[in-house]
């Protein structure tokens, strides 16, 4: 398929790179780290993109942290424009989309044309971020795509009352001496993970249907646990870590 | 052209004072009786921040929830910062000016003397005769510390200069299209109104003015400013790279200070007129409802769909309406993003993106 466009998202984690067709279907997509030389990544990421059939002249929008290290970029534009598109192109829907990344999350607020209403960031803090898993699950020697399923399979939880990514891992290491058996620790953090993105979406107020986009997205006990937390379903967007490379290159389209 | 216009800087502001033999007042936001310091023979250079430095030292003597301006102001002091001036004077303009005001007097005692005043809370006449007998106070006091008398002729000299500075203030926020300067340089420009002699600013404000912008700018999306002040400087550049430019001003080192001529033969009346003649502000108590209407109106002819609020973390009176100015404004349609800041930190990247983010949704 010929790309009519590219969109690239250099996340702190993860770097993303989708290409669309003229109707705006991603038909060629990348994942890898965030390399140190960003710079560097995103121009041999975007050799890759522009080596496809329609890639060479393709125009290009760079979003993410490093959106501004994106020299041959058509345009940048923010996570918050791009996740939005992304997720609006997929649902066709307006309502609140929560984005959990690896350093930061946020939610935004999407009327019933896609356009962004509203938005807020914890942009301040771990907890409430991949990272928080990413740490805890460090510091529990557990591959850290395996926690979600732990944590819907645990029958038990205990409360985590540490909201600082650093204090939750000392609070890990005595609950662990105490003998808490460790999927029951899994199941509390990502409570309180949870418990930190909702407060976030309840500084919006509720608006409803929710949808989850991001690396987290992938956990599956994050979308269950915030849905009891906000009362409401929570639908987790197709291809989550994609959907901010995807609305830039959506953005990328248009004149 | 106007991007030639040169803007002394606070160092060579004071520089050019204590050449010419005149003397310092180092003065804390945010309504400072200029036209008295000057009758008195003090240059007043505000003292905001200074920002990006560390106010470790300051925080020592402060409780930990309180505002970085105070923090810094009192850090800067202890650091050697202020020792040129002749005064140090801190007006009553919050809870933590006062607290500040308290802490110099009580326990810190720098050498220059420190100097307080209040600021009515009201624009009565009430509150416009209490503020003249404080200057009035306050004259003596400058005058036993200094051994200076300005007479009716000189107060009043003064008080006609810092008016047609604050004109001038006014239309170069007026003006703001016709002056080809970016967003950051308009504001260096702006905010020298914090420490040049009032004739200085207003020669400068006349010439940005009547200079032709250097080329037309494309049109970029109004935002109206509030808040204190624009720090860091940086953040304007950020806004106008997004596309954005500020239409109107309420910031309370600029568009709050757009106080109006007065008239009158005795100099400390004209001067409480015109100190409490400013549009609402929150550092001079005015409610919700007088500052919501300030902030519809100014959006309204501003054009702008959107209003930046730039608070400081545990400043009070500034955060405490700040949901029912949001909400009020939401009502006409104008969106508000609010950014805290910290005085001693640089530009995090966050509110970098939290800024442009705004700027796109109002596209
Ligand atoms: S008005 Fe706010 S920022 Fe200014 S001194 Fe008072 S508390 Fe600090």
């Amino acid at each position: 398929m010929t790309l009519a466009a590219l969109g690239i998202d250099v996340g702190s984690t993860a770097t993303k790179l989708v290409g669309v067709t003229a109707a705006g279907d991603i038909a060629w997509r990348r994942l890898a780290p965030t390399a140190p030389r960003i710079e560097a990544q995103a121009e041999a990421l975007l050799a890759e993109a522009r080596a496809q059939p329609g890639g060479e002249r393709a125009p290009t929008v760079a979003t993410g942290y490093g959106r501004k290290l994106v020299a041959s970029a058509t345009r940048a534009l923010t996570e918050i424009t791009c996740h939005a598109r992304g997720v609006y192109r997929r649902t066709g829907r307006a309502g609140t989309l929560v984005d959990i990344g690896g350093q930061d999350s946020k939610v935004i607020l999407i009327g019933a044309q896609g356009q962004v209403l509203h938005f807020v960031m914890n942009d301040k803090c771990a907890a409430g971020t991949g990272r928080f898993l990413e740490v805890t699950a460090g510091r529990l020697q557990l591959p850290v795509a395996e926690m979600g399923d732990m944590a819907r399979a645990a029958t038990a939880e205990v409360p985590i009352s540490s909201t600082c990514t650093v204090f939750a891992e000392s609070e890990i290491v005595s609950l662990l001496a105490r003998g808490t058996p460790v999927e029951h620790v899994v199941r509390g953090l990502h409570r309180a993970l949870v418990h930190r993105v909702t407060s976030l979406v309840r500084s919006l107020g509720p608006r409803p249907p929710y949808f989850l986009s991001g690396g987290v997205a992938h956990n599956a006990a994050v979308a269950a646990f915030l849905g009891e937390a906000l009362g409401a379903p929570v639908e987790r967007a197709e291809e989550p870590q994609l959907m901010g490379a995807y609305g830039a290159a959506l953005s990328a389209l248009e004149p | 052209m106007p991007n030639e216009i040169h803007v002394p800087s606070r160092r060579e502001a004071i520089r050019a004072q204590v050449q010419s033999g005149g003397g310092l007042a180092a003065v804390f936001p945010y309504h400072p009786p200029r036209a008295l310091l000057r009758a008195h023979g003090l240059l007043p250079v505000e003292v905001w921040g200074p920002p990006g430095r560390s106010s470790s030292r300051g925080d020592a003597h402060l409780q930990p929830y309180t505002c970085s301006l105070v923090r810094a102001g009192l850090s800067f002091l202890l650091e050697g910062g202020l020792d040129q001036a002749r005064v140090v004077l801190v007006p009553h303009g919050c809870d933590s000016l006062q607290g500040l005001g308290s802490v110099l007097l009580d326990f810190v005692k720098p050498a220059p003397p420190v100097l307080t005043c209040y600021l009515p809370r009201g624009d009565r006449a009430l509150d416009r005769a209490f503020l003249a007998d404080e200057l009035r106070e306050l004259d003596a006091r400058l005058a036993a510390a200094l051994g200076t008398r300005p007479d009716e002729a000189a107060l009043l000299a003064a008080v006609e200069r810092e008016e047609r500075a604050d004109q001038a203030l006014g239309e170069l926020l007026e003006g703001r299209a016709r002056v080809g300067l970016g967003e950051e340089a308009f504001y260096r420009l702006v905010r020298s109104r914090e420490y040049l002699p009032a004739e200085d600013f207003a020669a400068l404000a006349g010439r940005a003015l009547a200079a032709p912008a250097a080329s037309a700018r494309p049109a970029r999306t109004p935002l109206v400013v509030s808040g204190l002040v624009p720090e860091p400087m940086a953040l304007l550049s950020v806004l106008e790279a997004a596309g954005a430019t500020v239409t109107g001003d309420d910031l309370a080192c600029s568009g709050r200070r757009r106080y109006r001529p007065t008239q009158g033969p005795e100099p400390f009346a004209r001067m409480s007129e015109g100190m409490l003649s400013g549009p609402p502000d929150s550092t001079r108590g005015a409610s919700v409802e007088a500052r919501l209407q300030h902030l519809r109106q100014l959006a309204r002819a501003a054009g702008a769909r959107g209003v930046v609020f730039l608070t400081l973390k545990f400043c009070e009176p500034e955060l405490y309406y700040l949901p029912q100015l949001r909400e009020g404004l939401a009502q006409d349609g104008v969106r508000a993003l609010s950014l805290e800041v910290d005085l001693a930190e640089a530009l995090p990247a966050p509110l970098v993106t939290r800024l442009e983010a705004f700027v796109e949704t109002l596209r």
